[in-house]
């Protein structure tokens, strides 16, 4: 098997270059035009000028708090046992029956629930998952961190006060 | 059950209600014998023994998965409430309960009939009007009847509209320090109440009111005082009695289940270990007829926890300066050889929780090793039980006076009782795995401590006494034989994996051999 060779000769056109780069310096000159006078850009100006996204975009997780600031998740392992990346670990515990005053509805508590962000896939079954709407998926889309145990958080961190699924 | 390899046991004194050897029926090869009676069930025709239940018959012969059940348990009497297992008896008027109604020959029942299913789907949704929807708070969810009966016959849609009921004072009621009443969650089957009657005749629990308003409670202020509360955990179809101990712990469906015994006392119970990541959550009895039945005390149950104790010694032990020091098996052997070698009498008491297995690895390899003659002996010390003859049963149903597993195995390997039960030599190598006794000894007295020891168990001798601590594995992480206190051998095989740095016998004995 000898090699083919699939090249095509030039044409007349595709060998005097000068018309190409001419149209080329058009679409430039447009755009600069466009950009530095009418101040019409495709980019945003990052981080200064956040990017807005749809509802539905799926960032970091939050915990979803009632009115008296204790979190809604009863420690259920639901979002453990459905999560395909195995990032979240929940431990399990009885409330305090004297700080209790729900009753039944939160008798059992997420003594820690911990969250690897960077094993995270940010599918979103934990949020389809929980049946009492505690955990949710955010807005929140930097997740820069400067080490692997920062990415790891906890339940102080994700528990947030929010509009639905935006900051207050 | 494949783990036991002998059957030579009496029948229990328990008489169990049951389908128990749920193997076909044969007919009887004389040939004047009267021919089996004969049912179909489904369509299919099975021989039964007269007196079985359709239930039962259904049972033997895994007739589809199981007929469904709430009240119906095989360990206790029949009641026929719930009226889950109604099944279609051609030419009987309505649907009959094949819990309590005798099969009789040339019956035709239908077990998944329109009408049946019908039937099913209706007593589904009545349960359900007051059921509470908290399965994911439910420590049941993953192993409720409820919810696997609701998934295959419920209707799935309710058309309750009114307020679901509740017991304000018995939602999360502490019925003793072991178990916990949720009363919403209760189907009103009356299991626990049934098995306090009929199984342990304390007569602990009581439906109180009627109807609407039926309600468990404790018969005395005092709760629940039977030795057997775990049991009513296991067989309660939802989450309305829940095992104090294992409450919020884990969700069921994260365990591994995989069988063992339970070596709390000389009876010997089947159990299965309850575990995820080689961690132990609970034990639960499995079916026996020859050993346990369907039950086990709450002692067994909640003994894994001496296994589970981060006091357990779980490496060897060197004594270094008059301090125990971790080390590898090879240094502590080989520090081992020196004083044994030097001592001028070694005495070797196996406890009688060690397996068959190790008693007579002990008995014929440790003597040759050390190269002297050594005094083998065995010791039970629990509850002033010295030799398989001062057991005895401490109740009607499983509870032994002998707190060991093996006594009778132990003695089966021709070793002797420890004499007065006191050590007397210069070196005594102890050999336990956490639930035999500590032999007496005088205030001097050096030893080598061989099994499973707690630090709390270390410090009842004088730190300079103690020349080495051998870790060893437990009931659960090992295998071997136990010999009950009715004769019967029972083989077990490792339920979970030990992590920590103890060593199984043969393993040890292994490593010493090659240090000679």
């Amino acid at each position: 098997m000898g090699t083919i060779n699939v090249s095509k000769k030039y044409t007349a056109k595709e060998k005097a270059y000068l018309p190409a780069i001419l149209i080329g310096m058009k679409i430039t000159m447009k755009r600069f035009i466009q950009g530095f006078l009418f101040r019409k850009h495709d980019t945003i100006m990052y981080p200064e000028k956040k990017r807005d996204y749809s509802d539905r975009f799926r960032g970091m997780h939050f915990i979803s708090v009632d009115k008296n600031k204790t979190e809604n998740c009863t420690a259920c392992y639901l979002c453990e046992t459905i999560c395909p990346a195995e990032c979240i670990h929940i431990v399990a515990d009885e409330r305090d029956e004297e700080h209790n005053p729900y009753g039944v509805k939160k008798e059992k508590k997420p003594v820690s629930f911990d969250i690897d962000a960077l094993r995270c896939c940010f599918c979103g079954f934990c949020e389809e998952a929980c049946p009492k709407d505690a955990i949710k998926l955010s807005g929140n889309y930097e997740l820069a961190v400067s080490s692997r145990e920062e990415a790891i958080y906890d339940l102080d961190h994700l528990k947030r006060d929010m509009n639905g699924r935006r900051e207050k | 059950m494949s783990n036991i390899t002998e059957f030579d046991i009496k029948k229990p004194k328990v008489d169990l209600n049951y389908a128990s050897d749920k193997k076909p029926v044969h007919s009887d090869p004389n040939p004047e014998a009267k021919p089996l009676p004969k049912v179909t069930i489904d369509g299919k025709t099975y021989d039964f023994k007269p007196g079985d239940t359709i239930m039962q018959v259904a049972e033997r012969y895994k007739v589809h998965e199981e007929i469904p059940r709430y009240c119906y348990h095989p360990g206790m009497p029949i009641a026929g409430t719930c009226r889950m297992c109604t099944v279609e008896v051609e030419k009987a008027p309505k649907l009959m309960t094949s819990c309590s109604t005798p099969a009789a020959d040339g019956m035709v029942v239908h077990t998944r009939s329109d009408k049946v299913m019908k039937s099913r789907t209706g007593v589904m949704e009545f349960l359900l009007t007051n059921h509470p929807l908290d399965c994911p708070v439910c420590d049941k969810a993953g192993e409720c009847e409820l919810q696997d009966y609701n998934y295959e016959y419920g209707p799935g849609t309710s058309n309750f509209k009114e307020e679901k009921r509740v017991f304000e004072h018995a939602t999360t009621k502490k019925l003793s320090d072991k178990v916990t009443l949720n009363m919403n969650r209760c189907v009103h089957c009356e299991r626990c109440v049934r098995f306090t009657d009929d199984v342990t005749k304390t007569n602990d629990l009581v439906m109180v009111n009627r109807g609407w308003h039926k309600e468990l409670e404790a018969t005395t202020e005092a709760g629940l005082t039977n030795e057997y509360q775990g049991c009513l955990t296991d067989f309660c179809p939802v989450g309305a009695l829940t095992w104090n101990d294992f409450r919020f712990k884990k969700r069921s469906w994260f365990l591994n289940r995989k069988p063992s015994l339970c070596d709390g006392c000389s009876k010997g119970c089947n159990i299965e270990v309850h575990s995820d990541s080689e961690i132990v959550y609970r034990y639960v009895p499995i079916y026996n007829e020859l050993v346990n039945g369907h039950w086990m005390c709450d002692a067994g149950r909640s003994s894994y926890t001496s296994y589970t104790n981060p006091l357990r010694v779980i490496a060897p032990l060197m004594k270094h300066n008059d301090a125990l020091h971790s080390t590898s098996i090879q240094t502590l052997l080989t520090d081992l050889q020196v004083h044994l070698k030097n001592a001028a009498s070694i005495q070797l008491v196996v406890g009688t929780d060690a397996t068959r297995e190790e008693a007579a690895l002990l008995k014929e390899k440790v003597p040759t090793i050390i190269g002297k003659n050594i005094a083998v002996s065995y010791f039970n010390g629990t509850n002033g039980v010295q030799t398989s003859a001062d057991d005895k049963k401490l109740d009607e149903l499983l509870k032994m006076k002998d707190l060991t597993p093996n006594t009778k195995g132990v003695e089966e390997q021709g070793l002797s009782p420890l004499a007065n039960g006191e050590v007397n030599a210069d070196i005594a190598i102890l050999f336990r795995n956490g639930r035999a006794g500590i032999p007496k000894m005088k205030a001097d007295q050096k030893v080598v401590l061989w099994g499973i020891w707690s630090q709390d168990e270390l410090k009842s001798f004088p730190s300079k006494n103690i020349l080495g601590v051998i870790a060893g594995l437990a009931t659960i992480e090992k295998e071997g034989s136990y010999k009950n206190a009715d004769g019967i051998v029972q083989k077990f095989h490792p339920a979970i994996t030990h992590k920590g740095g103890a060593l199984s016998a043969h393993q040890v004995v292994g490593v010493w051999k090659t240090l000679n």
